[in-house]
């Protein structure tokens, strides 16, 4: 626009401004694309490609075959390892959006008003966020143990309570695990949703305040659907997260008691690389890519029009 | 002001909610000290020696001046450092690209790279560990960072992108007229005042790097080699309750690097992070 009416003005400069103006990206793109492509796209091709061989990692090139695919689609174990998945995605999704967003409301609120102790909460909760994910597992396992220096069974006898077989009942297990994935992971939701709260518009809340609307009409009418688009994404990236959530539950349970908390990513870890079975975890694998780009897909659906650019 | 009681009711029920996740949040991290700086003896004692009687350092001692441990800590600090300098080597100048040049289908590429972060690192180390193990790059330093760093491009190039976005394109214009080119006017005026945004990429990469598991799991063997994240976990298999307060002694050095690292840069990490998140 404005370069391209300077150069009709100066036109000996023309060729000179052109060359600048429309430089080819790709050259600066190639670094990127040569990792991608090498260490991304062709393995994520390679893992289709695997899904239809009989292939083992104990070598041998394997032939091409369509029965991996019935023969790991009906194994009798994988209903029981897609609801262990459901319960402890869901679980740590919902768990984190939840005490994120009331996190954030809190910490905004008490901010206005000047309250003390804002800024000790979230640093403490980011730290949690930081510990890496096998540590995260160790410490949550020394917490649950059932020994006297298990650090919350002794907190509940100090208080009169019974012990909980927090690790051993498998009925109890999946929701340890949701406990101390929601501990690890609820910081991010909080940030995020601390940022969307203070992007909002405090005029709406003006006006809001101007029609008489409660504390409570102002969290369901204004809050809660300008938040919309930021709880979407963030449950999209939280959903993926969890969905890949594999070192916090290898050091806690390693998917026992049983298979009480096999999920779907250790299922396919132990299948490839304990039972050497390379077609099986390639099926496996796309069973984990159809899922979250399915999921990714639904959320999506939910944005509003403007926002899905 | 006055204060209505309405709004005191409120500041209670804050303070109360903020304690409570404030329990909720430290309580592993202070029982992990207090496992730490406890005797065997005292471990026993469970929570009624929180603030243990008899304090000791020893179980720290024990843990750096293992043959092991220095090592692993030394392994995982090259690891995260070398893979965080490629990753940003390989990222800046595309996010320059994306920041600075107009190009046909420029947001499903930017899409694109994003999507790769989708894929669950284990469903690429499937076929990885395959082609790793043919080429000789098990038990082998430089293929593990090669993957680290395509792990963490994508989102080193978007956070790159972002920030770059916030320098004024009049400073490129300005560069460009003088008679440089495109080149040095990435290296020596947009580099230079991306510097935040390149602190912040390194730190959030390192941090990742410090964290990694399954990837230095399956490539790495030999027992020389493994970072601590790896070393960690299979000290844990080896320990028992009488031992349990070297393990935390040993799992509290393994988290307070990450956390140091982290609380450093606190306000670029968190800006970085939200200025992705909100903007979609």
């Amino acid at each position: 626009m404005s370069a391209s009416a300077m150069r009709s003005k100066l036109p000996f400069l023309g060729a000179a401004v052109r060359h600048n103006r429309v430089p080819s990206p790709y050259p600066w793109l190639m670094p990127v694309i040569l990792v991608m492509g090498l260490f991304y796209l062709y393995p994520v091709i390679d893992v289709f490609r695997y899904a239809f061989t009989d292939l083992t990692l104990l070598g041998g090139e394997g032939r091409y075959t369509l029965s991996t695919f019935a023969n790991v689609l009906t194994r009798p174990e994988l209903p029981q390892i897609l609801w262990v998945t459901f319960v402890f995605t869901a679980g740590s999704v919902i768990g984190q959006q939840l005490i994120g967003l009331a996190m954030a409301l809190v910490v905004v609120r008490s901010e206005k008003r000047n309250l003390f102790g804002t800024t000790i909460l979230r640093t403490t909760a980011l730290i949690a966020w930081v510990v890496p994910g096998i540590a995260g597992g160790i410490i949550w396992k020394m917490l649950f143990n059932e020994a006297p220096f298990g650090g919350l069974n002794s907190l509940l006898r100090l208080m009169g309570m019974a012990p909980v077989q927090w690790l051993s009942d498998p009925d109890v297990v999946m929701w340890s695990v949701v406990l101390s994935n929601v501990w690890r992971g609820t910081a991010f939701s909080m940030v995020v949703m601390y940022a969307a709260l203070k992007a909002i518009d405090p005029s709406l809340y003006e006006a809001a305040e101007v029609d008489g609307a409660s504390g409570r009409q102002k969290l369901f009418f204004v809050t809660l659907p300008q938040l919309r688009p930021a709880i979407l994404v963030n449950m999209i990236l939280i959903t993926i997260q969890t969905l890949n959530t594999f070192d916090a539950i290898i050091s806690l349970t390693g998917g026992g008691p049983g298979r009480a908390t096999e999920v779907l990513s250790l299922y396919t870890f132990n299948v490839v690389f304990r039972n050497y079975d390379l077609a099986a975890g390639s099926v496996l694998s796309i069973l984990m890519l159809v899922i979250s780009l399915g999921l990714a897909l639904v959320y999506a659906a939910f944005l509003p029009k403007d926002e899905k650019a | 002001m006055k204060l209505s009681t309405r709004d005191r009711l409120g500041d209670i029920l804050s303070y109360a909610f903020m304690a409570v996740m404030f329990v909720f949040f430290s309580w592993p991290l202070i029982w992990l000290l207090s496992m730490a700086l406890r005797t065997r003896k005292e471990v026993f004692l469970g929570v009624s020696r929180l603030i243990p009687k008899f304090p000791t350092l020893d179980n720290f001692t024990m843990v750096l001046t293992s043959s092991q441990f220095p090592v692993y800590l030394l392994n995982a600090l090259k690891l995260s450092c070398l893979s965080a300098v490629g990753c940003l080597i390989i990222a800046a100048p595309a996010a320059y690209a994306f920041s600075r040049f107009e190009f046909k289908s420029k947001g499903a590429w930017m899409l694109g790279i994003l999507a790769f972060q989708m894929i669950s690192p284990l469903v690429i180390m499937v076929p990885l560990y395959r082609y790793m193990a043919r080429l000789g790059l098990i038990d082998s330093h430089f293929g593990t960072i090669m993957v680290y760093i395509a792990l963490g491009v994508p989102m080193v190039t978007w956070l790159l992108k972002g920030y770059m976005d916030g320098i004024p394109k009049s400073l490129d214009e300005a560069a460009l007229i003088d008679g440089c080119n495109r080149l040095s006017v990435f290296i020596r005026i947009i580099l230079p005042l991306s510097t935040p945004g390149v602190a912040s990429a390194f730190i959030i990469t390192v941090i990742a790097g410090w964290s990694q598991f399954l990837v230095p799991f399956l490539l790495i063997t030999k027992d020389s080699l493994v970072p601590i994240g790896v070393g960690i976990f299979q000290y844990a298999g080896t320990q028992n309750a009488s031992t349990i307060q070297v393990l935390a002694a040993a799992c509290l050095i393994s988290v307070v690097p990450a956390i140091i690292a982290f609380l450093a840069l606190q306000r670029l990490i968190l800006s970085a992070m939200t200025a992705g998140a909100v903007k979609g």
